[in-house]
């Protein structure tokens, strides 16, 4: 009995870690079409597959691209380090928001890395 | 084709064997039959045997390129080196389920082999629950994941495998991490039968803290080995991500570290005995929930998984064990309580258990992390946490496990109060306290000194060093006996093994601290001749060049630091769709790495660079490797005496 309270004020600490540390740094994951509606401010992640437009200036440190999801695309610029596998048809995260301008500011862009798991179905 | 179906034979019978054993051993071991738990053990070592075979056919039909099999064709390729090739057997879904199945009834049948030792119910049932477990996976292995499916037509090549896994990694961090993954049901399975045979007293612990120790220490090489390849090859400056398939692999880890710790508790003192089970158990249970949730696709990460038909089965599979094991902690909670004198506060025991309760917060916190995705999904829009969450939730909490692991080795067990009557100073363990406490303040007073005045690096590099303070006055305690030293050493070498241990994870802490605090990158455009300076590093870029190799283009470019040439590279394989790959070059030292990855090559001959001074980045790998080498010289060819004298010290617990 004499653990009931180091217990419970342990439990009460990771309680209020957990409670302040998300609310400060959860982010909605959203497909394009949700972002458009989407009026909080922060950060979000939005996911979707990048197509064919990709223009890349600054020796390759910045980028801009649309990125589809099902029938909806969005504008996204970029600066910093393309993730290695990035190209037109793979899907990206890309973590930002959207500006006034109607495109989508990311501040980091990752690509669905191939896993060792990952299979690309033979087809005969 | 051939070889399919003596693959697909093998495992069947594995499957005919395994479920023979866990029923077999289930009954006799109620009856208390002791030649029928011998068969039943029997047939467990089969099916280990039928499912050694079936790993030997899939080796053997990816090293012959037998593109017959859909598995042979999706993974390898007639290019791909002989190594990577006999890596394929894990390298796929299908593969690793078998290699995991493969490590489970090896290791099991090691750990079952001493067992009869413990008793005929306990023997019998910890084979049962094994043999469960082993069935589910050669379940899985025949119904919806089998890596012997054949193809209809057999094509002349494979499609390979993906270029950023074509290196020396793929080599040994998943077969390690996989390992350390399969070996958590042995404990489970010994905790278990111990609940179900009615007897939590302290022998299974006795008999499970080894194989509890070695799943532990593969997690912890594969936790590393996986962070060391990550900062390698991928190329963005770190090694970790907080992503769920990285944090899946933590959890267990995080729950077998508190529970190597509390074991010691029960060993010497016979308490805590619900809460050590429910850790073995805990720690099972997010190894199962771990594979269910980054191979089914239901959480957003940046590891594709193929979906495959193997979720579901995972996920009912997870529900049975936590089923089970709910209800047999319920049904066993009046034979773990007992009339046993409450740990005191300040004690070891005390440290023992607090750091228990903060590694568990450190679990939650993890956990929540990862699965926020999934629950808010539930309830709304689908949100997630980035990795200052974890920072911010876990970073407080590993900052108190450090003080403890300053302080709790210092002090005794039973309880430290009452031996300060003499005055504060005479006492012993505040005596002991000194050197830590001095060398926290003395690393204090250097980073204010040097102008620091960011509060987590002022409270973790003062912690790390009183760990290490704490570590050194222990040998240095030993050190004072000289002559008595080497039988010390010999009767407490579980205890200096730990101390290393210890000091290896001051040493890895450190160095995560300082990379991640101290940090510096620069994305820089540079002409050849131009040069760049980096928290007082100053690369010269020289030019560049492309190279022409069998599957693939390399443009080298060339970077001077010093005397030293890095040689950062990108590759773009055609074959694969243009896919490229970056060659990150890195200059090592014991003070910083200087980390440059090559964005892009340019028509008028610059190039586009990302520069990053890593500080005390080699400390997480030395780090890595004494933890390791504490637990192996600490624990390795242990002899039998030491394990019967911690059954003799705990009779009290063995009577109830």
């Amino acid at each position: 009995m004499r653990w009931a309270l180091p217990a419970l004020v342990v439990a009460a600490c990771v309680g209020y870690l957990i409670y302040t540390a998300s609310g400060g740094s959860a982010e909605y994951y959203l497909t394009v079409s949700e972002l458009r509606s989407h009026t909080d401010s922060g950060d979000v992640r939005v996911a979707g597959v990048v197509q064919a437009d990709v223009q890349k200036s600054d020796g390759g440190l910045h980028v801009m691209f649309t990125e589809k999801d099902g029938t909806d695309s969005v504008p996204v610029d970029y600066t910093g380090t393309l993730p290695d596998i990035f190209k037109p048809g793979i899907t990206v995260v890309a973590e930002g928001r959207l500006g006034k301008d109607g495109v989508f500011h990311a501040r980091t862009l990752l690509a669905k890395c191939p896993s060792r798991f990952s299979t690309t179905p033979y087809t005969q | 084709m051939i070889l399919g179906y003596i693959g697909v034979g093998a495992l069947l019978a594995a499957l005919v064997l395994g479920g023979f054993s866990a029923v077999l051993s289930f009954w006799a071991g109620a009856q208390e039959n002791a030649v029928m738990v011998q068969v039943g053990r029997r047939a467990f070592y089969a099916a280990a045997a039928m499912i050694v075979v079936a790993g030997a056919v899939l080796e053997w039909a990816l090293l012959s390129h037998d593109f017959s099999l859909a598995y042979v064709t999706e993974h390898t390729d007639l290019s791909t080196p002989t190594a990577l090739v006999a890596a394929g057997f894990y390298g796929g879904q299908e593969g690793s389920l078998l290699y995991w199945a493969l490590v489970l009834g090896v290791l099991g049948s090691a750990s079952l082999v001493a067992s009869a030792s413990l008793g005929v119910r306990l023997a019998a049932f910890a084979t049962g629950v094994m043999a469960v477990i082993l069935t589910f996976f050669l379940v899985v292995l025949v119904l919806v994941a089998s890596p012997f499916d054949l193809l209809s037509i057999t094509p002349p090549d494979g499609l390979g495998l993906n270029p950023v896994l074509r290196d020396g990694g793929m080599l040994i961090h998943p077969p390690v991490v996989l390992a350390g993954f399969a070996s958590f049901a042995i404990p489970f399975s010994f905790a278990a039968a111990a609940l179900l045979a009615g007897r939590p007293d302290s022998t299974w612990i006795a008999h499970t803290r080894r194989f509890a120790l070695i799943a532990w220490s593969l997690q912890t090489t594969g936790l590393v080995l996986g962070m060391w390849w990550a900062y390698h090859v991928l190329g963005w400056g770190g090694y970790w991500g907080w992503d769920p398939v990285e944090n899946v692999a933590l959890m267990p880890w995080l729950a077998t570290t508190a529970y190597l710790h509390s074991s010691m508790v029960q060993e010497t003192r016979g308490r805590l005995r619900a809460w050590n089970f429910s850790l073995v158990i805990v720690a099972f249970l997010l190894v199962v929930f771990g594979t269910f949730i980054v191979r089914s696709g239901v959480v957003p990460s940046v590891h594709t998984f193929a979906i495959s038909a193997i979720g579901p089965w995972f996920l009912a599979f997870l529900f049975l064990c936590i089923v089970f094991s709910v209800v047999l902690l319920a049904a066993r909670s009046n034979a773990l309580g007992g009339h046993v004198e409450p740990v005191a506060l300040v004690s070891r025991e005390g440290a023992f258990v607090l750091q228990n309760l903060l590694l568990v917060g450190v679990v939650v916190v993890v956990l929540w992390g990862t699965v926020l995705p999934l629950v808010s999904g539930m309830f709304g829009q689908q949100r997630v946490v980035g990795a200052s969450y974890y920072e911010r939730a876990a970073g407080p909490l590993f900052l108190v496990i450090l003080a403890l692991m300053a302080a709790g080795p210092l002090l005794p067990w039973r309880r430290a109060a009452g031996r300060v009557r003499g005055g504060l100073r005479g006492s012993p363990s505040v005596r002991a306290l000194m050197w830590p406490g001095a060398t926290a303040v003395i690393v204090l007073a250097a980073l204010v000194v040097g102008g620091v005045r960011s509060m987590p690096a002022l409270l973790a590099f003062p912690l790390t060093g009183a760990v290490a303070a704490t570590c050194f006055t222990q040998y240095a305690r030993l050190g004072r006996g000289w002559s008595r030293m080497p039988s010390l050493l010999g009767r407490r070498r579980r205890r200096y093994g730990a101390y290393l241990a210890h000091l290896g994870l001051a040493v890895l802490v450190t160095g995560i601290a300082a990379s991640h605090l101290w940090q510096q990158e620069r994305d820089v455009t540079l002409s050849p001749g131009q040069q760049v300076t980096v928290a007082g590093y100053t690369l010269t870029y020289v030019g560049s060049q492309d190279r022409q190799l069998a599957d693939h283009t390399e443009l080298v470019a060339a970077m001077r630091l010093g005397d030293a040439t890095l040689e950062p590279a990108r590759a773009t394989y055609a074959g694969l769709g243009g896919q490229s790959l970056t060659h990150v070059a890195i200059s090592t030292t014991p003070v910083a790495d200087v980390y440059v990855v090559l964005v892009a090559g340019n028509v008028d001959g610059s190039a586009s660079f990302s520069v990053f001074v890593n500080p005390l980045v080699s400390w997480i790998w030395a780090g890595g490797a004494i933890i390791i080498l504490g637990v192996i010289l600490g624990n390795l060819g242990e002899s039998a005496p030491a394990l019967e004298s911690v059954r003799r010290r705990v009779p009290a617990a063995a009577s109830t």
